[in-house]
């Protein structure tokens, strides 16, 4: 059953040096406050996985976290290119990034494969692409043992870590999202151990259309984080901060800059955002 | 009909001539619910016959069987949930007249995604360690490309010639609703399908359809079914709830014609020898009489 801990405990007990670590939340509730709370606990050497990489990714490997990345899109929506993951890639600064790259439908399939306990997908994917050539160690060609056709199997990704943020949770740790969801639910069946963010825990979960429930027994620990996918957006509770996102790419553009962002906004906002 | 503009609306007799013998259908539902039932009730109408049939079987196969209309059922069970056993299911397999493809119920559900996703098979636990693949020949297993080098069960695509489902609610452009409790698999009957036709309680108009429930409740839409028919009652006696509850009492009436060729005659003579008019005007009778309440199943 979940643990409901604040998020600072949260973080502190289940994301550890050198996991692998899956953030998600497609444009819509992505778990910026717990990113923030990995990177004021300066963990490292995580590999982070994420379908759509954007400025949560860009400022964890900007503070020196990553040490790999499994992705399928990286960018600032709307903006233009993550710097800090740029930096990285093209001057392995603050360190080097390894880089796994995968098509969406690929890394959507490697989740719903983890969390159904099956060790690989099979999918038309990736024949014929680099990424295919590159010989990934997670991409591996299969036979139909009916039609004899080749066909793409791709391994189950099962983190360490998932880590999402949604609209509720209940006291005893049932969690309730709705609105755009994308693969939150795979990623948190998938994942060893859990992080949800939550706006807000209420006595009773009422019942939402086209909501996604995770039972408290699938979830590790819940933690309230009310705004805690600001920049991005929680349906019902808070818009999308575009601004914020076009703000961003000057800070990422220039290494003092970020430096500065990181003193101000992370590491001096420990006491109002981790609640340490 | 309401609305205006092109619609794909059908009749029940359009869609039984869209089929072939030979084809193999799927039909949607599960068990003694939400059956297409108007739309068998009229493929016993037309000639077509030697089907394969894919279904979480009720009365849909089980009169279809009846009838001698089917070569093979493709299922994993067949029941009219409150009576355990189709019975002309049962009776059709007892006198080996129908060819089964017995199947765990993930399996069929693997077999109706992979159709669904274009894909020859998809990989599944469920079935290894039984007999499923002992009287199953066809089936073979797969080994993981990965460190684990696992086997698993190979579940090959079920494609479908043509799906048949019943909704509550649609609109003439093929959006469908479902009310009840479940969607069961209708979608993905209607996705493994090169086409897919869909029979409804009532055609409303689109703008309509998210006054009566949810926007998760418009499980079909119109990219995936090529017809729309209108059929009030077109699930019976199978239950649409919330429209109506299974008819247990002509259930067990239908369940009793199994006991003897008599009765499947007599039954087929009252119910099922004219049209859906005269469908529903002799069941009508048949509700109308003096009925003994304690009707159960079948002798």
């Amino acid at each position: 059953m979940a643990e409901i801990v604040s998020l600072a405990e949260a973080v502190a007990l289940a994301v550890r040096d050198g996991d692998t670590v899956a953030m998600e939340g497609f444009t819509h509730l992505i778990p910026f406050a717990a990113g923030h709370e990995v990177i004021r606990q300066r963990r490292r050497d995580l590999t982070l996985v994420r379908m759509t990489p954007d400025l949560i990714y860009d400022q964890l490997i900007g503070a020196g976290c990553v040490r790999k990345l499994v992705f399928s899109w990286g960018g600032n929506p709307g903006v233009g290119s993550l710097h800090r993951f740029r930096d990285a890639v093209e001057h392995s600064w603050p360190g080097p990034l390894e880089l796994e790259e995968h098509s969406h439908a690929g890394m959507a399939n490697r989740y719903v494969a983890g969390a159904s306990g099956l060790p690989f997908a099979v999918l038309r994917g990736y024949a014929g692409t680099g990424l295919m050539a590159e010989g990934m160690a997670s991409v591996r060609p299969i036979t139909c043992p009916f039609t004899g056709e080749i066909l793409t199997a791709v391994s189950a990704l099962n983190p360490d870590v998932a880590i999402v943020h949604a609209q509720r949770a209940d006291t005893s740790g049932n969690v309730q999202l709705w609105g755009i969801t994308g693969v939150q639910k795979e990623a948190v069946l998938a994942a060893e151990r859990s992080i949800v963010t939550v706006e807000e825990v209420v006595p009773h979960l009422d019942p939402r259309p086209g909501s996604v429930v995770l039972p408290s027994w699938t979830v590790s620990y819940v933690a309230e984080a009310a705004g805690g996918s600001r920049p991005s957006y929680a349906l019902g509770y808070y818009e999308r901060d575009n601004d914020y996102y076009v703000a961003w790419d000057p800070i990422a553009r220039d290494r003092d800059a970020f430096r500065r962002w990181l003193d101000t906004e992370i590491f001096g906002m420990a006491e109002t955002m981790g609640g340490r | 009909m309401t609305g205006t503009g092109t619609g794909i609306a059908m009749s029940l007799a359009d869609v039984a001539g869209q089929l072939e013998s030979g084809m193999t259908i799927g039909i949607g539902g599960w068990g003694s619910r939400r059956k297409p039932m108007a739309l068998v009730r009229a493929i016993l109408r037309s000639g077509v016959g030697d089907l394969t049939v894919v279904s979480y079987a009720g009365p849909d196969v089980g009169l279809l069987v009846a009838e001698g209309r089917v070569r093979r059922v493709v299922s994993g069970f067949s029941s009219l949930d409150s009576i355990a056993l189709e019975p002309h299911f049962r009776q059709a397999r007892q006198n080996g007249t129908i060819e089964f493809t017995e199947l765990d119920e993930g399996m069929l559900h693997w077999g109706l995604l992979a159709a669904a996703h274009r894909l020859p098979f998809l990989p599944i636990r469920a079935g290894l360690g039984s007999d499923v693949m002992r009287v199953n020949s066809q089936l073979r297993t797969v080994r993981s490309p990965y460190a684990d080098g696992e086997e698993l069960a190979a579940m090959p695509a079920l494609r479908l010639d043509v799906a048949l489902i019943h909704l509550n609610r649609a609109d003439r452009r093929g959006n469908g609703q479902y009310l009840g409790p479940d969607p069961y698999f209708d979608d993905l009957f209607c996705l493994a399908a090169e086409r897919a036709f869909m029979s409804c309680e009532e055609v409303v108009p689109t703008e309509r359809l998210l006054a009566a429930g949810p926007p998760q409740s418009l499980l079909i839409n119109r990219a995936m079914v090529h017809g729309v028919v209108e059929a009030p009652g077109g699930a019976h006696f199978t239950s649409c709830v919330p429209d109506y509850p299974r008819d247990e009492e002509f259930q067990a009436e239908y369940a009793a014609s199994a006991a003897t060729p008599q009765a499947w005659q007599d039954f087929r003579a009252r119910y099922l020898s004219g049209d859906e008019d005269s469908y529903r005007q002799a069941v009508r009778q048949f509700r109308g009489r003096p009925a003994a309440p304690a009707r159960t199943g079948p002798p």
